[in-house]
């Protein structure tokens, strides 16, 4: 028979890289049930967005929601708005704001790779994965201006056009980057201490994932193949450029390390492929008109689906803007999957989560 | 095992840090930097003041009509939608310098905070000044016609 | 996107014929304040290609208290928190301070008069 312990991870805890809170109720390090909540950075972002900004500023306001997605909100917002305004974008923008959400796609799986890596205790492989990392936002900064908010995607198209020479840079730093990925691949596979950590840890099965309407690398390594990409070709043409869905079956911190690193080869053979057969066409849509109606949107961040809702009335302001972030979806089997584990692989789990919670409480 | 081996091995290896700001990062030319106004190409249409995002440009107006340009670079999120929106090639433009740290003695958020509601109320006096003014001339006006008439 | 109008007494009974858990996926709740009344939405997608948003809508009275969907879908509890909060509606069985502190005034995005 053992003791009831109640322990928090509060909001400020040294190993959470967010502010969550989870209470756990546990019988002698086994967890037994959580709570959760997400009170800490609430900003009033929708508020905002329906009185104060006008309709063609709030893409700029939504990519400050969080910082490693930041080009998925305004990208989302931006063809939103462009539903309620009834026009088209022009092919060379379409190809452009998808070579920019895959190398963001490559720093962000980075650096979520880097912080499991971390919270399992293993140091120099947090350094590694971040010195590798480094070359993405530079190209980043040579392809937006800027490392970390973009200002890319606006209302009718992209504020910048990518010059030839960048794009022979953003590929000989690729094949650059090609022998660190594998050296990568290797020891988050093979390192035996690492396993120990992550093998057989927070463990989702695929019926528990559809129950629980997960979404993200986090369904993925459960074996439910749900991904925006493969469902909707209508904004973005994703398969042309050589899409693939990447699942595994085991479901526990280890399948999702490994999944990530796959979904980073991916993304390169997207980019090669754009930057190789990028279209010739004007960048921005110039309109007159005003919002009108309501329109949805859905788009693959890089944690998951982001889905988008605006409601206009025929002024300069919005009447009404809800944003979903991936997050938001998995809190529900985040609080469940700690059920059965102990209590020091708790870092781990959350940081295989890959929680971003200034999307979740905007 | 290997991985073991090669961090030992990274002893000897000089480490990877640049040693800013004695060694400079990586620049591209075309980073998003300072916005530059040439006042002589400037028609006065205000529409970069509407488009701005944060309310970084604002123009001022004293009591002749003649309008003044003030800018804050520390409100400014150097999207270049102000750029974007102007009607007039090279009015305003984008540089490539980055914005240097703001002193104490600038007074920088409190000072525009204040020079922002003086320069929308110097704006919102001139235009109630001209009305006054045109309903003035046309009472004027109205008045020696009807003296004309009755000297006549 | 597809939409389709019920109402308080039919909701529970409408979702549960519609949602299956191995074709469709709960997203979000959202309400649409528009003054004397509210539109409150639930949304849904599904796993196949080429995948289409449905949307299951019932305009309310801001004082009804609207039944809760938990039992159908087991996700739907954090959801329903963030309305309460934000909204200031009724639902059933969700208490306050999940978005916001709970000492915070709710209500923040409804219309001020």
């Amino acid at each position: 028979m053992g003791k009831q312990y109640e322990i928090p991870v509060g909001a400020q805890h040294i190993s959470l890289l967010e502010p969550l809170h989870f209470k756990f109720t546990t019988v002698n390090e086994k967890i037994k049930s959580t709570d959760a909540n997400v009170f800490y950075v609430h900003r009033g972002i929708e508020l905002a967005c329906c009185s104060k900004f006008k309709f063609r500023q709030v893409s700029f306001v939504v990519g400050r929601v969080c910082g490693l997605c930041s080009i998925s909100h305004s990208t989302a917002y931006s063809q939103v708005a462009e539903k309620l305004l009834k026009i088209e974008i022009p092919a060379r923008a379409k190809y452009l704001r998808m070579l920019v959400i895959e190398l963001d796609r490559i720093h962000s799986h980075l650096l979520c790779l880097s912080h499991v890596a971390e919270n399992s205790g293993f140091e120099a492989l947090f350094m590694k994965t971040m010195q590798y990392r480094e070359f993405s936002m530079e190209l980043l900064e040579a392809v937006c201006g800027n490392r970390v908010q973009y200002d890319f995607a606006i209302v009718g198209g992209v504020s910048r056009d990518l010059k030839p020479e960048i794009g022979q840079l953003i590929l000989k730093r690729l094949k650059n980057f090609m022998p660190q990925l594998e050296e990568l691949v290797d020891i988050y596979q093979n390192n035996w201490t690492l396993s120990l950590k992550n093998k057989g840890i927070g463990v989702l099965t695929k019926e528990n994932a559809m129950r629980l309407n997960v979404v993200g690398p986090f369904a993925r390594a459960a074996g439910l193949a749900i991904d925006v990409r493969n469902e909707t070709e209508d904004l973005l043409p994703w398969k042309e450029v050589g899409f693939e869905m990447i699942t595994d079956t085991a479901g526990d911190v280890h399948a999702r390390n490994m999944l990530r690193l796959r979904e980073i080869y991916v993304s390169i053979r997207i980019i090669e492929n754009i930057i190789n057969g990028l279209p010739e066409s004007a960048l921005i849509t110039e309109t007159k008109a005003f919002p009108d109606g309501e329109a949805t949107v859905r788009l693959e961040a890089p944690r998951g689906e982001l889905f988008y809702y605006a409601k206009g009335n025929k002024t300069q302001i919005l009447e009404r803007l809800k944003i979903k972030a991936p997050t938001f979806s998995n809190v529900a089997a985040m609080a469940e999957t700690f059920s059965g584990n102990e209590y020091g692989s708790v870092p781990a789990i959350i940081a295989s989560y890959d929680p971003c919670l200034s999307c979740t409480a905007r | 095992m290997k991985t073991f081996f090669k961090a030992l091995g990274n002893v000897l290896k000089k480490p990877v840090t640049t040693k800013y700001p004695f060694e400079q990062t990586y620049k591209p030319d075309d980073y998003r930097g300072l916005i530059g106004f040439e006042e002589s190409l400037c028609i006065w249409c205000r529409r970069c003041e509407m488009a701005c995002p944060p309310g970084a440009i604002v123009f001022s107006q004293d009591m002749e009509g003649q309008q003044a340009y003030h800018y804050n670079r520390a409100v400014c999120i150097y999207c270049g939608e102000c750029v974007r929106s102007c009607p007039k090639e090279g009015a305003l433009f984008q540089t490539a310098e980055p914005a240097p740290c703001a002193l104490k003695a600038e007074n920088i958020n409190n000072g525009w905070n204040k020079l922002f509601d003086e320069a929308i109320a110097s704006r919102e006096a001139y235009a109630a000044e001209k009305k006054r003014k045109a309903a003035a001339a046309k009472s004027g006006e109205v008045k020696k016609d009807t003296e004309n008439k009755e000297g006549s | 996107m597809k939409k389709i109008e019920t109402t308080i007494e039919k909701l529970k009974s409408d979702i549960a014929d519609f949602y299956k858990p191995d074709q469709h996926h709960f997203m979000v709740m959202n309400a649409v304040d528009m003054g004397e009344k509210m539109e409150v939405q639930w949304f849904f997608s599904d796993y196949v290609y080429p995948c289409e948003t449905t949307c299951f809508f019932a305009i309310i009275n801001p004082a009804e208290e609207i039944p809760s969907i938990k039992e159908v879908v087991a996700s739907a509890w954090v959801a329903e928190a963030e309305l309460v909060d934000l909204m200031n509606i009724k639902i059933e069985n969700t208490e306050k301070g999940f978005v916001l502190e709970p000492d915070f005034e709710s209500g923040p995005l409804r219309k001020k008069k």
